[in-house]
């Protein structure tokens, strides 16, 4: 990983270091997601993404850029679903672009469709690491969020998983509506019985236009309470911290040296390349302008986001990307924002060079965020509240013009 | 010029809602006045305000020529009024223009609140009240049932009054024969010095004010050297013309006639509503009695939202005021929302419809405080003073009594409902006069009530308690002393002017603590606990507390989420942007109107 402190020293167009592949498809939405995602409907149409996707790939190795990749994520949707599918998409990484041998390849699961043998395909193809979207070990809550899978399901995954030698992720939520404190608690604990060594915490977020939030509008579910997830996030820190997990960033816990890698580039500026339908990606303007990404020149531009058509058709035609450029300000914004969500935080110079200081001085006496450590090595953190109230910290460092 | 026996002036009178514009939209119609390809509803409503809620603020005159029956033509001047208490100044001024009146009843609603006050102020004028049962195409309608209601609560008897539609045109025409019969042609002396009076005015960018003006004695043609008998300004008659609704300029207006004159004045102030026109030399020496000047009778505090747009908001006020005699305000700071005005109202509706043209029409983004009257408050050093707004109210200590507005209320309103009504008076400090059958389904209620209550929601309230039937109308009687005080609430610690209200003492406690749980409810929860006081003179009578927000994070954010949730955060900030910061505190606007929605 190159430090994100060293940006802006990087000249011509490289080959960014990470990759993100989208496999749309699930076998049906959860009720809470707002990732896009269909059905997984006949196999041509299956065919047809994965085809488009290869070719996506395959544009990427024909720029022939320098520079080699050092994590890919494949996530979704289900990547599972499509079985042999997923494999079929690493081998195209593999033909196409340069790679590390020691890089993380991460591959999201679902419960239901992690299989023991799919698990042991994944590991042969080269995967280091399985994400496995468990949500929580009480079926009436994993009922709720409208996920297709069993507690039982969920041990079983996991044991392949872990069985396959495979370095084990589990995502869990928290304040969901009917959700006790004992029933979290037991969820936490199973998470860590499991073997992995990664696991995430999300509070549930009532996403516009989901069947959960239509259904707490409906006053059919309890909205969720955000004091109840509060007091879950705290427990998930001493719990997690107890077994020997560390929070380094808002969501995420790790034993030391199993920290996402692919993840904590997109908190460190670092450039990826996002490949599939509704996938994003980050480059800077050259790499930009060489990929094609970004066609037109424009004064001021330090950083381009982009993202692919939603619409698979669309998205089949090469039409349809949404670009937006930042400008260095809005970078060093950016970094500075993005830089407080990790428990290392960010340099007390990169916060001064993005104008920020006075901003964090505020955040300091109102006790979201501290200084820590001494000298040039002295960084901004957040605090254990200021995580809790992450908005307030992020929406004054990427809007300080109260 | 026409001969005066060849004249009718009336005005169209009813409660709102009672369906007087479209009458004048059929009575434009039937004598050509408005062809088809201009023809649209409510064409005199010309605000679009008026528009689209379908009520009339200003009133509208416009000069129509009917050939009737009897074989002459005759020229009508119809002026079109207000049905709404708040601008029940704007009927008295058109009646003095008038001899007769179209008195307009539902024949679904029948008589109503204004009806019975729009009535009692044309007869008082002395007009001849001719009463048109409308809507009567409507399944509901009742003539029967209107017409003894009328006979009952106006002493006008039933049989006078004509059946009417404004949708289907029916009876339009026997309205007119009606006021060519009815209503007695104006009288004066074309010999005499011109004598005209100003019965409305309205400010034309490029023409400066137009009057609207009836020609009582002598007649008035263009170049005439004029004086404004009130202010003795002297002009020349610029434009002299007729209103078809379209202004025509004419060679001049005789006895009797109704028109606009343009003499090139801009300033509001010199063309006085009530005023007489006469000659600059060998003109009148006696006015035509003018009458009482409105005044304002509810405040409200305006504040822009962004205080950059102070100096727009002051220039749309005084734009507004070039056409809205009754609108005044001054300048007024507050520690809580910065640098405003204190602007007077007639009423609830008057100050709604100029907070709503202040936003449409001048893209201002504003901030009003809850409503107030005007007290008067005698020191204990005999000093008297006016409070408009309670942040001006002195310390208790120095007050010796406290005298507030009074009204007599008139409610009318189902047999069913008295009850009801009766309820809510009493919450309201409302003191009970007499009660009369009009009719088995209508019971006339007088009330004194202070003004104070009155535009606590109390017509809202009345509205939903009988179900909507009850119609209100009101005058002001005078002030009388009442028990008040200064009840101010806190927010973290700090007084915040802007919420402070004046209250009964006898319900300061219980109001003190209503408000404090509403605005504990609107407030959002902020990163830290505030809490919210109610206190009288320092001490403490109700708290609340708005408890600290302890989690607000977007969790995930990966690589497709940074764009989405940034957008998100800017969205969350532009929300803020809606509120008041006062102190470190976001105070949603609602909080200020609050203290109206505290039910008893």
């Amino acid at each position: 990983m190159s430090d994100p402190e060293g940006i802006g020293t990087l000249t011509g167009p490289s080959l960014p270091a990470h990759l993100y592949v989208h496999v749309p498809f699930c076998r049906l939405k959860c009720s809470y997601c707002d990732f896009f995602s269909v059905p997984v409907e006949d196999a041509e149409g299956v065919e047809a993404v994965l085809a488009g996707i290869e070719e996506e790939i395959l544009e990427w190795g024909r720029a022939r850029l320098s520079g080699i990749l050092d994590t890919v994520y494949v996530g979704g949707g289900t990547p599972t679903i499509i079985g042999p599918g997923v494999i079929r998409i690493l081998e195209s990484v593999r033909t196409s672009l340069p790679a590390r041998t020691d890089g993380e390849v991460t591959v999201e699961a679902n419960p239901d469709s992690a299989t023991a043998r799919l698990v042991e395909a994944l590991a042969a193809a080269g995967v280091t690491r399985v994400s496995l979207g468990v949500q929580s070990f009480d079926d009436e809550i994993i009922g709720l969020l409208g996920r297709l899978h069993t507690v039982e399901e969920a041990h079983v995954a996991a044991r392949a998983v872990c069985d396959a030698g495979l370095d084990l992720a589990i995502d869990l939520m928290c304040g969901v509506p009917g959700q006790s404190l004992r029933s979290w608690h037991c969820t936490l604990e199973e998470g860590i019985e499991t073997g992995a060594k990664h696991v995430s915490v999300y509070p549930l977020a009532l996403e516009d236009g989901t069947p959960l939030a239509v259904a707490v509008g409906a006053g059919l579910v309890s909205s969720p309470d955000s004091d109840a997830a509060a007091d879950m996030m705290l427990l998930a820190e001493d719990v997690l911290g107890a077994a020997g997990f560390e929070r380094y960033e808002v969501a995420n816990y790790a034993v030391p040296g199993h920290e996402s890698r692919h993840n904590t580039a997109y908190w460190t500026g670092e450039s990826y390349i996002g490949v599939g339908p509704a996938a994003h990606g980050m480059l800077d303007p050259e790499t930009a302008g060489a990929s094609g990404v970004r066609t037109g020149v424009g004064t001021d531009v330090a950083r381009v986001r982009y993202s692919n058509a939603s619409d698979i058709e669309e998205w089949l035609q090469g039409a349809g990307r949404d670009v937006e450029t930042l400008s260095k300000a809005e970078v060093a914004r950016e970094d500075v924002m993005l830089g407080l969500r990790l428990a290392r935080g960010v340099g007390a110079r990169i916060v001064a060079a993005a104008g920020l200081e006075e901003q964090l001085r505020q955040l300091e006496a109102e006790g979201l965020v501290e200084l820590a450590g001494g000298g040039v090595k002295q960084r901004w953190r957040t605090t254990t509240r200021g995580w809790l109230l992450g908005n307030e910290v992020f929406r004054r460092v990427w809007l300080p013009d109260q | 010029m026409t001969e005066p026996r060849l004249i009718r002036n009336f005005s169209i009178i009813a409660h709102i809602d009672h369906g007087k514009s479209t009458l004048a939209d059929r009575v434009l119609e039937l004598t050509h006045t408005v062809y088809g390809r201009d023809m649209k509803d409510q064409v005199l409503d010309t605000m679009d305000i008026e528009r689209e809620r379908g009520i009339t603020i200003k009133a509208q005159a416009v000069r129509v020529m009917y050939d009737a029956d009897d074989g002459e033509t005759y020229q009508l001047n119809l002026i079109d009024t207000p049905g709404h208490v708040d601008f029940t100044y704007e009927v008295s001024r058109s009646l003095q223009a008038c001899e007769g009146a179209l008195l307009v009843v539902d024949a679904g609603q029948g008589v109503e609140a204004q009806t019975v006050a729009n009535a009692q102020l044309a007869m008082n004028a002395h007009l001849g009240v001719i009463p048109l049962i409308n809507k009567i195409d409507l399944p509901q309608a009742d003539a029967e049932r209107v017409s003894h209601e009328i006979e009952e609560a106006l002493t006008i008897p039933g049989e006078e009054a004509i059946l009417t539609s404004g949708k289907t045109g029916a009876g339009v025409r026997d309205a007119l024969e009606a006021v060519v019969r009815r209503v007695p042609p104006p009288q004066g002396d074309s010999d005499a010095p011109l004598r005209a009076l100003i019965f409305d005015s309205y400010f034309d960018p490029y023409r400066g004010v137009v009057g609207l003006i009836r020609v009582v004695d002598g007649h008035i043609a263009k170049g005439m050297k004029l004086r404004m008998m009130a202010t003795g300004v002297t002009t020349e008659a610029e434009e002299v013309g007729v209103r078809r609704p379209a202004n025509q300029p004419v060679e001049g207006l005789g006895v009797g006639e109704v028109g606009y004159l343009i003499t090139g004045l801009k300033d509001p102030a010199l063309v006085r509503v009530g005023d007489t026109v006469t000659l600059a030399k060998r003109g009148s020496e006696e006015p035509l009695p003018g009458y009482r000047e409105v005044k304002p009778m509810v405040f409200t505090g305006m504040f822009p939202i962004d205080g950059d747009q102070y100096p727009d908001l002051r220039e749309a006020l005084d734009k507004l005021r070039l056409n809205d005699a009754a609108l005044v305000f001054e300048p007024e700071s507050s520690h809580a929302l910065g640098f405003g005005f204190r602007v007077g109202f007639l009423g609830l509706l008057h100050l709604e419809v100029v907070k709503e043209r202040l936003e449409r029409e001048f893209g201002l983004d504003l901030l009003a405080t809850a409503p107030s009257v005007e007290y008067h408050v005698r020191k204990t050093n005999g000093e008297t003073i006016v409070v408009q707004s309670p942040q001006d109210m002195p310390d208790v200590g120095s007050i010796d009594r406290i005298e507030e507005p009074f009204l007599r209320a008139m409610i009318l309103v189902p047999p069913d409902y008295v009850g009801a009504v009766m309820e809510l008076a009493e919450g309201r400090r409302a003191t009970f006069k007499d009660m009369q059958y009009l009719s088995k389904t209508t019971v006339e209620l007088h009330y004194d009530i202070p003004l104070g209550e009155l535009i606590m929601d109390f017509f809202d309230q009345l509205k939903s308690r009988t179900r909507g039937y009850a119609s209100l109308d009101y005058e002001y009687i005078g002030y009388r002393e009442s028990q008040l005080v200064k009840l101010d609430i806190l927010l973290a610690g700090k007084p915040i002017d802007a919420l402070s209200f004046i209250v009964h003492k006898d319900k300061a406690y219980y109001r003190g603590k209503t408000l404090s749980e509403k605005l504990r409810e609107i407030i959002p929860r902020q990163f830290f606990e505030v809490p919210i006081q109610a206190a009288i003179g320092g001490r403490v009578i109700a708290r609340e507390t708005v408890r600290a927000k302890r989690k607000d994070v977007l969790a995930k954010c990966y690589g497709g989420d940074v764009s989405r949730k940034r957008k998100l955060l800017e969205k969350q900030k532009a929300g803020k942007k809606r509120m008041k910061a006062v102190g470190n505190v976001e105070v949603p606007q609602e909080a200020f109107m609050a203290i109206l929605k505290v039910d008893e």
